[in-house]
């Protein structure tokens, strides 16, 4: 499940790597349209995810691992757009039959989470 | 994996027999049967089903293209196959805005009810080994549940739901329009259709401004519309005009940073330095943690640093 899981993240990185939007350097000007519609996705991506990690099922289970979910947001917050996009549609395509609460849902949510925000490296260290 | 570049084509049935026993997700409001069959066809040559299905969508939208014209510019020979971001620039080129349409059927089959044919990208082979196959939805049977497509050497295949939709799902739900500008498909959301215009600027800033306002129409409270229009007409050198969309925007919106930053760019190069610098604060304070922080600072510094212009009739 996990290795499949992990295949699809492939595909889909490489998917929004087509129309990922290069950051603007920091220079004074007009905003273009482009860097605000990516500035955009990213706040609603951004949004999707600290939705899911606000729920009390998912910040449980994260703390009995160790993690917290202010540290998990910051992690989210700190991914490329591409990945946060691959994050959030991830996070919102989980199985579980509709509701990704469901019990195996809260398992594969957290292992998601972790999976994208690196933490999961940090087991594999240990 | 998800290809780049899409290698050969594969091949649609005219019709297969797949049993339609799993029941499509159709949107409620959508006939139970289209058709476009205005939509041109262009039997592929060999491998070239990227530049076929484009020919079929810029024809559709109006414009007349051969395969053979499109080939320099999205097939790449050695991998006999098209890339999807050329796909879409190629589009936008050809005076058409790539409509990227969300990854759903009902986002697919509301386009196209809606009178807009749609490019896909087909994965006909497994993924694990795939065929890459792009072709053009033109309509479909909701009785039967069958897709009805522009293909290859095919000019009306026939395909059931559910075969149509593994081959989708395993090109990941990928498909475009080639929009006219000005018109606005049926199920588009407002993010995604900004997001094609804003990649359609650059080739076409009379078009841009069409699309602009077809969808403020469409979305009157969407503020990356109406930013979208103020930064075209910027470039058309028409600041008094970017001036008054950014402040339709900010009455509707008025913790826009991005707006608010632009509208204070635009007041302090025609020297109301004063203006400007409030602008600018508001702008500051929306911004705090957001991407566009840094490029507002940026323009704070600027515009700490020009001159104001005594002549200048400012607000």
């Amino acid at each position: 499940m996990i290795m499949s899981f992990r295949g699809s993240v492939v595909a889909l990185t490489l998917a929004a790597f087509v129309t990922a939007v290069v950051p603007a350097p920091a220079r004074a000007a007009l905003i273009d349209t482009n860097t605000a519609v990516a500035a955009t996705q990213r706040a609603a991506n951004l949004a999707r995810v600290d939705s899911v990690l606000a729920r009390a099922e998912v910040a449980q289970r994260l703390t009995d691992l160790g993690v917290s979910p202010q540290s998990a947001h910051e992690r989210a917050a700190a991914l490329t757009d591409a990945e946060l996009a691959n994050f959030a549609t991830q996070l919102e395509n989980a199985p579980a039959g509709g509701d990704i609460l469901a019990v195996i849902g809260i398992v594969f949510v957290v292992l998601m989470i972790l999976e994208f925000t690196g933490v999961i490296d940090i087991f594999k260290k240990v | 994996m998800l290809a780049l570049l899409v290698g050969a084509c594969g091949h649609l049935p005219r019709e297969d027999s797949g049993p339609g026993a799993t029941s499509a997700p159709w949107p409620a409001d959508v006939p139970p049967r289209i058709e476009l069959t205005r939509t041109p066809f262009f039997p592929q040559d060999d491998h070239q089903c990227g530049p076929a299905a484009l020919a079929t969508a810029l024809g559709a939208s109006g414009i007349s293209v051969q395969p053979a014209e499109l080939v320099g510019e999205v097939y790449v020979p050695a991998r006999k196959g098209s890339l999807q971001a050329e796909m879409l620039a190629t589009t936008r080129r050809r005076g058409r805005i790539a409509y990227r349409i969300e990854p759903t059927f009902d986002a697919l089959a509301r386009a196209v009810a809606g009178g807009e044919p749609v490019v896909v990208l087909l994965n006909l082979g497994v993924r694990s080994w795939p065929i890459w196959h792009y072709a053009v939805v033109i309509g479909y049977e909701r009785e039967g549940e069958k897709i009805l497509l522009r293909s290859g050497r095919t000019e009306r295949a026939r395909l059931s739901w559910r075969r149509f939709r593994g081959a989708w799902s395993r090109a990941g739900n990928w498909g475009f329009i080639a929009l006219t500008p000005g018109t606005v498909p049926a199920g588009a959301t407002a993010a995604a259709y900004a997001a094609a215009v804003a990649d359609f600027e650059r080739d076409d800033r009379p078009g841009a401004l069409r699309a602009y306002a077809a969808g403020s129409a469409r979305w009157p409270d969407e503020p990356l519309l109406r930013l979208g229009t103020a930064n075209v007409l910027s470039a058309q050198g028409d600041r008094a005009g970017a001036e008054q969309a950014l402040r339709d925007l900010l009455a509707r919106r008025p913790a826009d940073a991005a707006a608010r930053n632009n509208l204070a760019e635009l007041l302090s190069q025609r020297g109301c330095r004063d203006a400007a610098l409030a602008q600018i604060a508001i702008a500051k304070s929306h911004a705090r943690a957001t991407p566009l922080a840094p490029l507002i600072e940026a323009t704070a510094r600027e515009i700490d640093a020009r001159p104001a212009d005594p002549a200048a009739s400012c607000p």
